[in-house]
């Protein structure tokens, strides 16, 4: 963009000018043959002064004087003049006629911009493949403890789901929807070279570029590993120059962004005593808790104990700093940095902290040879279980159903057991905070990474460059269950010595090491095919061992009065039951790739990539897989015939792209049928046994494999004052790798390739900088992405069914995996409403049942034993009764949304600055699994409700008496202003009740800063210090009925997404911090 | 030009050299072993067949479900909650369980495990016969003779429960992974045949170390099982189709069947390896974890001490943790009310599986009792009294499991099995030894009895054969052998709707009932904790007990002026056709996840 030029400079080059402009026309008098002139300007018709005027391939130049005029003698050989000035775009011309005016446009430098891509970098204008990044710079301004957190919104086509309000819940990128159907859809993550495993423990301060590769002649160079997307990450490294010291901290105060209201304490014994005479006929359920209901009254007066406030209403409080130096010479360069962050969640029992260590060092002992060096560390520690885990088979241990659902009051003798019938959970309701205290966990990762490179350039534009590494990665993740928990009390545990209803721990350590050593040779074919055709040829090989050993320990029996801390310390006090320390089969790739791109006149471009990669996962007849791609792009603005446009056009480049990349990502191991040796506490006289992996083996595994067609559109218009680009692609992936549950066939599942998805969809990119001026700047952009996600076949399988267990086995399949649908197709009952006086023909004393019409839906196999107020559902398979077989349901909700996007607003004026972050999703539905556990009682006694079912709203069938009331007329008229169902069910139903629409507009981050004046700050040797407020989660629009509609709880398979069952809640943060750098 | 080719070449080609010597992608498993050492290596092959009984352990498997629920309800037990006629585990237990039943239709289920057992069982198998050198290796013989029964054990459990299951013999491949059921005589023929293999495989008991145990496969429930399911396949059973027949095939005939069931259990019993003892002996043995073979007791699935609900859902009550348990658990099922009436009083069987009391603490003298004691409960709930806690040597102090072992086959079997078997190809006389071993030894000291009863037994094959029905009734109550039986015996309907009308009666006091007095008067006896109570014999009058002074006294049959023994409670024996019903339906889950070749029979 034209910097608006101070006055006293533009008279300075003003008479540069005139000087230098009488040295040229005296040297370039004897040549003399033609004259031209004309006048030089820029966009927007200012008179360029300066500007260098040369007859191509002769000695003949002048430069423009003060009016931006100039006067050539152009040699007879003399064909095309070429104007060029600093900061514009050279443009030739040919010469015809004696005058020629020229407009320069400004360089965009955007379009010059260096884009990593696989094993290189390139300029953004000679991409031809579908890439977003974000840089450091846009990163700034998003106080977040990760990087993974800040690009949340800001790219099309890239879907960042924040899946719980934990400090460290686990984000889900999705790049395009994903390909698999319950494979792991997560992208390939690239950091500095090194493929590693999550991205959340790297600080946003260090990131200099995050790219994302999205078609697969992006991530062809991948190969087998490139199917979701490839998330590049180069973290800072030192640059030339002065030393730079920069500091940044913040602090942030949190609270929960949103409570829900339950129960009022009355209200609740209501309950509680029409339950009980619902449930049993007499009320001596009733009475062992909460009195006779004579006494009822006095709950009037007994306080309601706000669970949520006690568990999550404490204000968080994060403290984050970073340090970094960064500077060096043309011969070495450093960069070091420093961050920490120490997170107290707005949980009771639960922080986060973590440490990052980043260096880097780069050396040139001479032009031709660069050596780089490397080093990462993270220290990650977390306390606290969070509300819910993903390896708990059902919910029995969820923590927010005990804060929500746990009775407003205290109950004396309300203990574990109560209500308890058998192992079926029926009791299971815990005081909140002996839920989380008994679900303690305490979680440390540490990853150490180095590398080291070197890059010589062996002869001109022939560099070879050999890279290795080394990352060491441990994580202990420890986790205690106290007397309530299921594990504790359960069963499939108990060991020899019975150890059952005692505190317990299990203790995991994974230790993986990952090398790798990759060699590249790049040449650039510049010098041979002359300066219209382009060439740059780079090829490659790579070979990758990852070693993994899992120890898991299990600790049963300590002193009942153990918390987790002393068990975690005082190991020998119990009794240890198992030490499995397990050796996983190395995971080794070897690769061989190579890439060409070429282009003429940078107008035609064309790429190439391929590569072969042999994988240790797969039989010797299917380890290796081969991934070609290619693409062209088409520079239009560059054409001659789009001259005209050429005030208004910078950049017109129109892009194709097609190829394959694969996925790999299995556990190594599926080949043949291994055995394992287990611990067993099941069987008289054995302490071990020796079994087949609970996986079944597939020797017919191989890779799957992903084909995008991508077709893109780049423009950048009116001086780069505006930019976007628009794209759309269709994915198709086959041998979709699947680990596939096979139950009743003696294994629980088995990896196959089976079947082929296909997601198509269009993204499009908008950069406007509506005002950039020395004091003030206004600038916005904004994403947007449609994806539709389609099943076109399941190989050997029938369409089915997928249960999301958050309530164990009650509810059965509610998700449907169909050819033709798509993944996140939830399943279940249409709602009818209730069941009302009108639809029973009467009361039969004797049999104490109500008597349903002739005609009207029985829907007693779901509900239980009906009666007017009874929850009903639609009759689908048209035969008056709705039952649990798959006849009575069907899709009634989808998770995945019509599109997704952000957009972001940056400003300044003077010192200040100011940006906000809005995220959105719209279209997608939300499986509120809660709504369902809070307003209806399964099996279960003695729980709370949320207050959609607050008396007055729900159903009531109790006379002032105490007793049921069975007269039809006076039922309906109690009943004439209550609108819900009566919360009492046999089983929690799932019905399109419970399925919200999950649309939202959120203002993620919403920023205000000010940076002092340097004429202030110079003083103190600062050279800039900024202090800023950002409000974080500001608001969210939505009609979402839970606690936030961004949330999805259950992801032990990418099968059902969008459930919110006992999430963490989501907090809403004020930040205050600083930037200062030296 | 031509010197960066090269230069490249030499480079890459260099790197590839170097990359491609090594087994660059050859990654081995590590905390694995190899099959062929697995089943060469004798203690290792042990650990592999142990993993069988793993699969039994499991929670929803043999041990929570299975056994539990498999055997209700019968003409003599039931699930003792069946009047809540909407819970599903009185739906499954009376003849009307749901695909979604809820205690079932989980992918963990015994189903579920069973066929995990069958996979390792298949892999043993396979194991055994490619590297185990069985004709040498007397351990690997063993433990081939031990898995080939132990993959029959479940097989025959899987028809009884399901009827017709899908066959497989051989370890699962992924073209097999999928296949529909096979008929239930495919399965019958190929493991009546793996028993006959696994008889010359297999020692008799303590005939070595390994058969010293109960809780290892010996050669007398080899032969035992193959003899058991030999009565099944020549027996009933209801079939796809609806028909209630015996199998068609012509291997599978009485004819064909009888004589190897004839010849299995006089094998057994004239190998003199095992012994009958007495009745009460034998479950004591089963409460005090005693294994040594040669007793009655065949063969039990080794449950580890804190695994199995065997004493959980068959034990006497124990209402709270208390000086015998402190797993307050029990009676979960029980005999019908009737079955005690069924006895002849000098059975010495009688109080020994019919229960009628609990065991609770309670307010004497306004101060609480030392410890629990015997508190009599009513005419509708009984426990099997043949696991007690209080006959324990150790104290169960899990909350879900206790330890105790699950009886497969016990000697009595044998006899009563040899008696049938006997009676149908020969004659009533020549099956009476075996029937009057086991009557006599249920009246130690009343031979005149024996002789009475063994007399108008002996009168024809039909009343001998009708005697064996009600002898098996009374001696295996409560050991879930009966549902199979009366399915075999195509009686399933008569006796239960016999039993019906026998509970009717009884609830009513009419007929042979009639001469019951209203009330039992208790006391409980010096030892401060058993009971004393009169009130349950015929002939008892409450004139007589009331006239006995004890401090307490209830009405047996009638509280609040109501009958304990519901009509409601009596009808909640079967909710539907229980013939048509003979089977459980395969589990929603499962259906779902056979890819569309597992459908339900029988009409579900």
């Amino acid at each position: 963009m034209k910097e608006a030029k101070p006055q006293k400079k533009l008279f300075f080059n003003r008479l540069m000018l005139a000087f230098l402009a009488a040295i040229f026309t005296i040297s370039t008098v004897n040549a003399q043959v033609k004259s031209v002139t004309g006048v030089v300007k820029d966009a927007l018709g200012e008179t360029i002064i300066g500007a260098s005027v040369i007859v191509k391939g002769t000695k003949a130049a002048t430069i423009t004087n003060v009016d931006g005029a100039y006067n050539l003698n152009v040699p007879s050989e003399g064909k095309v003049l070429v104007v060029s000035y600093i900061g514009m775009e050279s443009q030739e011309v040919n010469i015809r006629g004696n005058v020629i005016n020229v407009t320069l446009q400004n360089v965009d430098k955007s379009l010059d911009e260096v884009v990593v891509i696989g094993y290189g970098t390139a300029k953004r204008k000679d991409i031809t493949g579908s890439i977003s990044s974000v840089k450091a710079e846009e990163l700034a301004s998003i106080p977040v403890s990760s990087v993974a957190e800040a690009i949340s919104g800001k790219l099309a086509g890239v879907q960042v789901t924040t899946t719980e309000g934990s400090p460290d819940a686990d984000i889900k990128i999705r790049v395009r929807g994903g390909g698999s159907i319950t494979g792991d859809n997560k992208p390939l993550y690239i950091v500095d070279g090194f493929p590693v495993e999550s991205i959340n423990d790297i600080p946003s301060n260090d990131v200099e570029d995050l790219t994302v590769l999205k078609d697969a002649s992006s991530t062809a160079i991948y190969g087998s590993r490139g199917a979701n997307g490839v998330i590049i990450i180069t973290t800072k490294s030192g640059k030339e120059g002065k030393i730079t010291v920069n500091y940044n901290a913040f602090v942030s105060f949190k609270k929960i962004a949103k409570t829900l209201n339950v129960l009022t304490a009355p209200d609740y014994a209501k309950w509680q005593y029409e339950l009980a005479m619902l449930k049993d006929g007499v009320p001596t359920s009733y009475e062992q808790y909460f009195g006779s209901y004579n006494d009822i009254d006095l709950y009037n007066n007994v306080a309601t104990n706000d669970w949520q406030n006690q568990i999550f209403g404490r204000t968080g409080f994060t403290f984050n700093h970073n340090l970094s130096i960064n500077g060096g010479t043309d011969k070495n360069k450093f960069a070091i940095s420093y961050n920490h962050i120490d997170d107290k969640a707005i949980m009771q029992l639960s922080n986060f902290k973590r440490d990052n260590i980043n260096f880097k060092l780069s050396n040139n002992p001479n032009k031709k040879i660069t050596l780089d060096f490397s080093t990462r560390y993270s220290g990650t520690e977390i306390n606290g279980g969070g509300a819910n885990e993903q390896n708990e088979v059902s919910s029995t241990d969820s923590r927010l159903k005990n804060v929500m659902i746990y009775p407003p009051f205290p109950i004396k003798n309300l203990t574990s057991a109560s209500g308890m019938t058998d192992d079926t959970e029926v009791g299971n309701l815990y005081p909140p905070l002996v839920s989380i205290s008994d679900n303690d966990r305490q979680q440390k990762r540490t990853t150490f990474n180095m590398a080291g490179s070197a890059a010589w350039e062996i002869f001109t534009n022939f560099r070879v460059k050999s890279e290795a590494g080394y990352d060491n990665y441990q994580n202990s993740d420890y986790r205690f269950y106290g007397t309530t928990t299921s594990y504790s009390t359960d069963k499939t545990q108990t060991a020899p010595k019975d150890l059952s209803g005692l505190p317990a721990i299990v203790l995991n350590n994974d230790f993986r090491t990952t090398f790798r050593s990759t060699n590249t040779i790049n040449y650039d074919f510049k010098k041979i095919l002359g300066t219209d055709h382009h060439l740059n040829a780079m090829v490659g090989q790579e070979y990758i061992i990852q070693q993994l050993e899992e120890m898991t320990s299990n600790v049963q029996g300590f002193p009942s009065f153990f918390n987790s801390t002393n068990a975690f310390k005082l190991t020998t006090q119990g009794t240890a039951t198992s030490t499995d320390n397990y050796y996983n089969p190395d995971d080794k790739l070897l690769s061989f790739f190579g890439r060409a791109n070429y282009d003429y006149k940078s107008r035609y471009l064309l790429s190439a990539t391929f590569r072969a990669d042999g994988s240790s996962k797969f039989s010797e007849a299917n380890k290796w897989g081969y991934f070609p791609s290619a693409a062209i792009a088409w520079r239009i603005s560059s054409e001659p015939f789009m001259e005209m446009t050429h005030n208004w056009l910078d950049d017109l480049k129109l892009r194709f792209s097609f190829g394959t990349a694969g996925n790999n990502n299995i556990p190594s191991g599926q080949m043949i049928q291994s055995y394992q040796s287990s611990i067993t506490t099941y069987i008289n006289g054995f302490s071990s046994i020796w079994r087949a992996s609970k996986t079944m083996a597939n020797p017919d595994l191989k890779w799957e494999t992903t084909t995008t067609r991508n077709i893109g559109l780049d423009f950048t218009l009116f001086n780069s004052k505006l930019n976007g680009s628009l794209e759309a692609y269709l994915n198709t992936t086959t041998d979709l790798l699947i680990n596939f549950p096979v139950p009743g066939s003696g294994y629980e599942t088995q990896y196959r390739n089976m079947g082929e998805t296909e997601n198509r969809g269009i993204e499009a990119t908008i950069n406007w900088v509506a005002l950039n001026k020395k004091n003030f700047g206004l600038n916005f952009s904004a994403n947007i992405s449609f994806n539709k996600n389609r099943i076109n076949s399941l190989g050997i399988m029938n369409d089915y069914g997928q249960d999301s267990k958050w309530a164990s086995t009650d509810i059965g399949v509610d998700y449907w995996v169909a050819k033709g649908g798509s993944v996140g197709q939830m399943y279940g009952y249409l709602s009818d409403g209730r069941y009302e006086v009108s639809d029973f023909s009467g009361y039969n004393a004797t049999t104490k049942k109500w008597i349903l019409k002739d005609g009207v839906t029985d829907c007693s196999p779901v509900i239980g034993t009906l009666r007017p107020g009874s929850m009903k559902l639609k009759d689908l398979s048209g035969d008056n009764l709705v039952t649990e077989d798959n006849l009575d349901r069907k899709v009634i909700g989808d998770a995945n949304p019509i599109h997704t996007g952000g957009f972001t607003m940056n400003g300044r004026l003077y010192g200040f600055d100011l940006s906000a972050n809005f995220d959105w999703s719209y279209g997608n539905n939300i499986y509120n699994a809660n709504k369902i556990e809070y307003t209806s009682t399964s099996k279960y006694p003695y729980r709370n409700m949320i207050s959609t079912m607050a008396d007055g709203s729900r159903w009531t069938n109790l006379n002032a008496d105490g007793t049921i009331n069975n007269d039809p007329t006076q039922l309906a008229a109690m009943n004439a202003n209550t609108t819900m169902w009566s919360p009492y069910t046999k089983k929690f139903v799932f019905s399109d009740w419970a399925v919200e629409d999950g649309s939202f507009l959120r203002l993620n981050t919403l920023s205000v800063g000010y940076s002092l004046p340097h004429t202030l700050v110079s003083a103190l040797k600062i050279q800039n210090l900024r202090v800023y407020v950002t409000g974080y989660n500001v608001f969210c629009l939505t009609n979402y009925t839970g606690f936030d509609p961004e949330v999805s709880t259950r992801r032990q398979t990418t099968l059902t997404p969008g459930v919110d069952y006992s999430a963490y809640p989501k907090s809403r943060q004020i930040v205050v911090g600083l930037n200062l750098s030296f | 030009m031509k010197r960066i080719i090269l230069k490249s070449f030499i480079i890459l080609s260099l790197v590839a050299f170097l990359s491609s010597c090594a087994d660059v992608l050859n990654a081995p498993t590590q905390s694995s072993m190899d099959e062929s050492f697995i089943f060469s290596t004798p203690v290792l092959a042990e650990e592999a067949v142990m993993a069988i009984h793993q699969s039994f352990a499991e929670q929803n498997s043999y041990r929570g479900r299975f056994i539990p629920y498999y055997g209700l309800n019968t003409d003599i037990e039931w699930y003792n909650t069946s009047e809540k006629t909407t819970d599903d585990k009185a739906t499954l237990t009376g003849y009307n369980p749901k695909v979604s039943d809820s205690n079932m239709n989980t992918a963990d289920n015994a189903w579920a495990k069973m066929y995990e057992g069958i996979e390792r069982a298949n892999l043993c198998i396979r194991g055994l016969r490619t590297f185990g050198n069985v004709q040498t290796n007397e351990q690997l013989a063993q433990l081939l003779g031990e898995t080939l029964t132990l993959r029959a054990l479940i097989y025959n459990d899987l028809i009884k429960a399901w009827g017709d299951v899908p066959a497989r013999f051989e370890p699962l491949t992924t073209s097999t992974l999928y296949v529909a059921k096979s008929d239930r005589d495919v399965i019958y023929k190929q493991i009546i045949a793996d028993l006959a293999e696994a008889e010359s495989l297999v020692p008799w008991p303590n005939g070595s170390t390994v058969t010293s145990s109960t809780e290892r496969v010996n050669k007398a429930f080899v032969k035992g099982l193959r003899a058991r399911i030999c009565l099944a396949a020549s027996g009933f059973s209801q079939r796809p189709d609806g028909t209630v027949r015996r199998s068609t095939d012509p291997d599978l005939t009485v004819e064909k069947l009888y004589p190897i069931v004839k010849q299995e259990c006089l094998d057994i019993i004239n190998s003199y390896t095992c012994q009958l003892g007495t009745f009460e002996q034998n479950f004591r043995n089963l409460c005090q974890d005693k294994v040594t073979a040669g007793l009655e007791s065949l063969f039990e699935i080794p449950f580890s001490a804190g695994r199995g609900r065997v004493l959980y859902t068959f034990g006497v009550k124990h209402k709270t943790n208390d000086q015998y348990t402190e797993q307050a658990q029990g009676g979960v099922n029980g005999p019908l009310p009737n079955v005690f009436y069924d006895y002849d009083k000098d059975d010495i069987r009688r109080d020994i599986t019919c229960v009628p009391y609990y065991w609770d603490f309670g307010v004497q003298n306004g101060s609480k009792w030392g410890g629990a004691y015997q508190v009599p409960n009513k005419i509708s709930q009984w426990y099997f009294g043949k696991l007690r806690y209080e006959w324990m040597r150790r104290v169960v102090t899990s909350t879900n499991d206790d330890g105790i072992n699950w009886q497969c086959m016990r000697l009595a079997d044998v006899y009563l099995m040899a008696a049938e078997a006997i009676n149908e190809l020969e004659s009533p006389s020549a099956a009476a030894p075996y029937l009057k071993a086991i009557r006599s030894r249920a009246f130690p000291t009343n031979s005149t009895k024996v002789d009475a009863f063994m007399a108008s037994a002996t009168a024809g094959k039909e009343t001998f054969f009708n005697a064996i029905v009600d002898e098996r009734a009374l001696e295996f109550c409560g050991e879930m052998l009966r549902k199979a039986d009366l399915i075999r015996w195509n009686l399933l309907d008569t006796k239960l709707s016999e039993a019906r009308t026998k509970m009717t009666a009884l609830a009513y006091r009419t007929g042979s009932y009639a001469d019951l007095p209203d009330k039992i008067y208790y006391k409980t006896a010096v030892d401060g904790e058993s009971l004393v109570i009169y009130g349950l014999e015929h002939g008892n009058t409450d004139a007589e007990g009331a006239a006995l002074n004890y401090p307490t006294n209830k009405g047996w049959f009638i509280s609040d002026g109501l009958n304990n023994l519901t009509d409601d409670k009596i009808s909640s024996l079967y909710q539907l056709d229980p013939n048509s019903h003979q089977f459980w339906p395969i589990w929603q889950v499962f259906l779902d996840s056979s890819n569309g070749t597992l459908t339900n029979d029988y009409g579900y």
